[in-house]
């Protein structure tokens, strides 16, 4: 039986809500900032796109194409609580609803046809029912599989309804460029073009045996895709809820590089890693201190494998900290990032020694005011001190962000 | 860009239908604002706290009002009267 696939891509989300939240900002150009003090373009709306202002922009080259451009400072609860809304109204229509990020996903209708008639139907009252409750619009497309669902809905911004059906599908992909397929970056793109490739028919046609030497075990993959065939399922949420690892990253609002001020942040986000994962009772034995200086351009990235799996903020601490001091820091730093990986699901056990109980105990005590009275509430002392950065926990949505389970973050 | 009051205000409100709540006007700085119209409503957890948004206009400038459901009080989170 063919599948019928479809990916909803909600359209300038985050700056759409602003629009929504504030009318005096319908119709015109604006664009969403992560803080008041940073510069860098989170999502433009439709008006200042059309002027040439992308994400990822700084303000200033951004004001360059669009001298009027009204900037608004994002509010994350704001973007997650309306992304889980959205979420909870495609369950309505089938219970095989994949979250691919915060403002798209991935429903295999296969099985709600008898219900609804036609996956057009579907997209219709979706789209109608999303318009009607926020005001906003989505993009909509509708393949036999992942992979051209999410073609088709690139094909209409902003709110479109393409169908890509299984007869269509060659003559889309004859001359469609591959870097427009989702899975092929700008780098694949390039390497492609270095044997000839630059559209879907030719990948599709391109002898498998090259593509294997050239991308090993992805270049079967390329050709797939070339072809337009994906039998990748639409995985829920909860039957996907093993994550590999538990992570934060926090960009910091002044670039920073004295050592204590550094400490404070890595203590931050030890805590922020080691709450998620005592919350949902996994220990990991990775730790990986992420570093991205002032340019933005450079990253340092190294990883440590204790002995045994943790989940104690004061463990992940000390590891970050043994990290930071094996590495030599070349520019004042702009981002830090602490993961815990390789992870032991199910991890609990009381330590032998007192004074290791009684810490464990305390944590877990703090962890109880902290789910009563909010993340934070009850904190290290040492977070407290000259804090001249805005408030704690964090406050970017990342790709991985999920409505629920170990992978939503409450961010600020 | 709004500006942050973080005030507790006094706010009369119609309860339903269902478990919806409307603001209707809300006293602050010694003025009664009448809401004109309810752009857009979020919520938020905080740890035990349930915290319901509303982002509203009174014609003259936007408004942020807040309400905690868990204590039952109002607060005026933001004002934004710059575009207006």
């Amino acid at each position: 039986m063919e599948r019928i696939i479809m990916h909803l891509d909600m359209n300038a989300f985050f700056a759409s809500v602003e629009q929504q939240s504030n009318p005096e900002l319908q119709g015109k150009p604006i664009a969403v900032i992560g803080a008041a003090k940073r510069t860098i373009i989170t999502t433009a709306s439709y008006e200042a796109r059309a002027c040439g202002v992308k994400t990822g922009m700084n303000v200033w080259e951004a004001r360059q194409h669009c001298p009027e451009l009204i900037l608004v400072v994002g509010n994350n609860r704001k973007y997650t609580w309306t992304s889980a809304q959205i979420m909870q109204l495609m369950l309505q229509f089938t219970p095989l609803v994949e979250v691919f990020s915060i403002d798209e996903a991935f429903l295999d209708l296969s099985g709600s046809l008898a219900l609804y008639g036609s996956a057009e139907q579907i997209a219709a009252l979706l789209k109608a029912a999303i318009r009607e409750r926020f005001g906003l619009t989505c993009s909509i497309g509708i393949a036999p599989n992942k992979l051209l669902a999410k073609l088709a809905s690139e094909m209409q911004k902003p709110d479109g309804l393409t169908v890509i059906s299984a007869g269509k599908k060659a003559a889309i992909l004859e001359q469609l460029p591959v870097k427009d397929l989702c899975g092929v970056g700008s780098k694949t793109a390039r390497q492609l073009s270095l044997l000839g490739i630059s559209t879907c028919g030719e990948l599709g046609r391109f002898p498998l045996e090259i593509l294997r030497r050239r991308f090993g075990i992805v270049g079967a993959n390329l050709s797939r895709m070339g072809r337009g065939e994906d039998d990748s399922p639409v995985t829920p949420s909860a039957a996907d809820d093993r994550v590999k690892s538990v992570g934060h990253s926090m960009t910091l609002e002044t670039d920073i590089s004295e050592r204590r001020e550094i400490l404070r942040f890595l203590l931050q986000l030890s805590e922020m890693v080691g709450r998620r994962a005592r919350r949902y009772n996994v220990g990991g034995r990775c730790i990986t201190l992420s570093i991205r200086y002032a340019d933005f351009d450079t990253w340092v990235g190294k990883q440590e494998t204790l002995d045994r799996p943790v989940n104690q903020s004061g463990d992940i601490y000390r590891a970050a900290v043994a990290i930071l001091d094996s590495l030599e820091l070349q520019q004042p730093v702009r981002l830090l990032g602490i993961r815990l990986s390789s992870l032991q699901y199910g991890e609990k056990q009381l330590p032998l020694f007192a004074q290791e109980r009684k810490q464990v105990q305390l944590v877990g005590a703090m962890d109880e005011v902290n789910d009563r009275f909010g993340d934070f509430a009850i904190t290290y002392g040492s977070l407290l001190q000259g804090g001249t950065q805005t408030g704690m926990g964090s406050r970017v949505i990342s790709p991985a962000w999920r409505p629920a389970g170990i992978s939503n973050v409450d961010v600020g | 860009m709004p500006t942050r009051i973080q005030e507790n205000i006094r706010v009369a409100v119609i309860h339903g239908p269902g478990r919806s709540l409307r603001p209707v006007w809300f006293d602050w700085k010694s003025r009664k604002h009448t809401v004109t119209a309810i752009s857009y409503h979020w919520q938020q957890k905080s740890g035990e706290k349930l915290l319901l948004h509303y982002a509203v206009s009174t014609g003259s400038a936007l408004y942020e009002l807040v309400y905690s459901v868990t204590e039952q009080l109002w607060m005026l989170e933001s004002v934004d009267a710059e575009k207006y």
